[in-house]
């Protein structure tokens, strides 16, 4: 039961999404059952709701890995440089005309800008010394508010008539996404899941320390390179198509190792589980709260997110010990 | 066998190890010995492969350790480093299940009451020997071990020492880093104190 509830609730919060919005769907279950027959529902609601769940999923393994990669509680996506990455590589690929927002095209340019950033990142923290979280965090940090300042300063320069849909989408939303936009986020979420289920039991092992990690036949170096590249498939698919959504890469992990234990194998399905949940949630709540006007998504994440994590580290104080 | 020939180690421009040179035969306690900062760690992690010699080489059964890969390494030897230190909340078996059957080496160690325990919750002896159980589990031919015994019991020296006799007389190089403190080193069939 413990295992299943998470996934049991995102199979509720999904059909009470679909049934609620600025517009009212008469006969929804009617309307369910028969592809097609509602346009809101399934030209609209329908690609929104599967991009949630998709979304939530992806971020919430992109934060595993990279917590798990740095052997740090704080890493994730938005602290390594990823998420910046993603959205320097997406508005300038719109920007040079390569890609639309939330275009297959986008996608590829977010991917490629989070995995040179986070790169940046790893090779800036290891380069006096060995690569220690500590220094890929704090490198992370810096790295992210260069980059970041760099996307912003882009999008505000850029005097185009989509100007305003590329601000929108950088401050993240759901709300542009259509059904064509789904193909290419669930090929790289799809590609990152899959690397990280390959690497789980070596992110077990590096959790003992790099040397302790190598004395069982892991590379960490390698290992990191490995987790870099789905960490940028998972972060920068799903940035390029919905723009930066706080808080999942950091809360979804913890959540889920809160409920179910350490192993990352396991975590794995709970944690994009549990992004899913999230995102869904906080999507209806900023679709409907002041429909129609719709809230950037990553505050309504922030207000769900922050306060079960809170909850969750006074609950139980040693879900990651720090040296 | 391993074997150790004429190595020389440089730290932050300090000589650790000169030109040293030795042979650690299998089937036997190898008990590496000095006081603090002598440098036996130091031996220990390049016998393990983790660090170069600066000049001269080990092997372990003619393999070169620093030029193989991590796995194959970890097929041929087994590292318990000193302090190991637990950031996730694994229990004692998962830690021990990282590197192979636990069953029998929990028993063997008197650690079976404790396998459930979140490891992150241990005092430093019981994190030393869990540290130690999983080198053991890793059921390779040459267990290099950093300090051990340094924060055990009486009754826990006596066990860890039996299990490592028998795992000699099984035909393992054992390989056990000792402070000078050390007083009682009659198990250790060997005795290393001049590495400089």
């Amino acid at each position: 039961m413990k295992k299943t509830a998470p996934f049991l609730a995102l199979i509720i919060c999904l059909l009470l999404a679909l049934s609620v919005g600025a517009t009212q769907i008469d006969s929804f279950w009617s309307a369910l059952l028969h592809p097609g027959s509602n346009a809101i529902l399934w030209e609209i609601r329908l690609p929104r709701v599967i991009a949630a769940v998709i979304i939530g999923a992806a971020l919430g393994i992109a934060g595993l890995l990279a917590q798990g990669a740095c052997n740090n509680a704080l890493a994730e996506p938005a602290i390594l440089g990823t998420t910046a990455g993603a959205t320097l590589g997406a508005v300038v690929g719109i920007l040079i005309g390569l890609a639309q927002v939330g275009s297959v095209g986008a996608i590829i340019c977010g991917v490629v800008g989070a995995l040179l950033t986070t790169a940046m990142t790893f090779k800036l923290a290891a380069l006096r010394l060995e690569l220690s979280s500590f220094a890929l965090i704090i490198v992370g940090i810096a790295v992210s508010a260069v980059i970041s300042s760099l996307a912003a300063i882009l999008s505000l320069i850029a005097n185009r008539a989509d100007a305003r849909s590329i601000s929108f989408w950088s401050f993240g939303s759901l709300a542009l996404v259509t059904k064509e936009n789904l193909i290419g986020i669930t090929i790289t979420t799809i590609a990152g899941l899959l690397i990280a289920y390959t690497i789980a039991p070596s992110l077990d092992r590096l959790s003992l320390g790099d040397s302790t990690a190598f004395h069982l036949g892991v590379d960490p170096r390698r290992l990191r390179l490995i987790a870099l590249v789905a960490l940028s498939l998972l972060s920068g698919g799903a940035v390029s198509t919905v723009g930066t959504i706080a808080f999942i890469g950091l809360a979804a992990p913890h959540i889920a190792r809160f409920i179910y234990g350490p192993s990352h194998r396991l975590l794995i399905g709970q944690s994009a589980v549990i992004g899913s949940l999230i995102v869904l949630i906080a999507d209806t709540f900023a679709r409907t709260v002041f429909a129609p006007n719709e809230l950037p998504i990553g505050l309504a994440t922030s207000l769900l997110g922050a306060p079960i994590l809170i909850a969750l580290v006074s609950l139980r104080s040693n879900l990651w010990k720090t040296q | 066998m391993i074997t150790i020939n004429e190595i020389t180690i440089i730290r932050d421009g300090r000589r650790i190890i000169q030109d040293f040179s030795e042979q650690i035969p299998a089937g036997s306690i190898t008990v590496i010995l000095g006081p603090n900062g002598c440098g036996k760690s130091t031996l220990l992690a390049a016998i393990a492969g983790d660090i170069a010699p600066d000049k001269g080489t080990i092997t372990i059964d003619d393999i070169h350790p620093i030029l193989s890969a991590p796995l194959e390494l970890s097929r041929l030897r087994a590292v318990a480093i000193q302090n190991q230190s637990f950031t996730l909340g694994f229990t004692v078996r998962q830690i021990i299940e990282m590197a192979g059957m636990a069953d029998e080496v929990l028993k063997s160690l008197a650690l079976t009451k404790i396998s459930e325990r979140i490891v992150t919750s241990l005092s430093g002896g019981e994190s030393q020997r869990v540290s130690l159980a999983q080198a053991i589990a890793q059921n390779t031919p040459v267990l290099l071990l950093d300090e051990p015994l340094s924060a055990q019991d009486q009754a826990s020296k006596a066990r860890i020492i039996k299990v490592l006799q028998k795992r000699a007389e099984q035909g393992a190089t054992v390989v056990v880093v000792a402070h000078s403190g050390e007083s009682d080193l009659t198990w250790a069939d060997k005795v290393i104190k001049q590495f400089l």
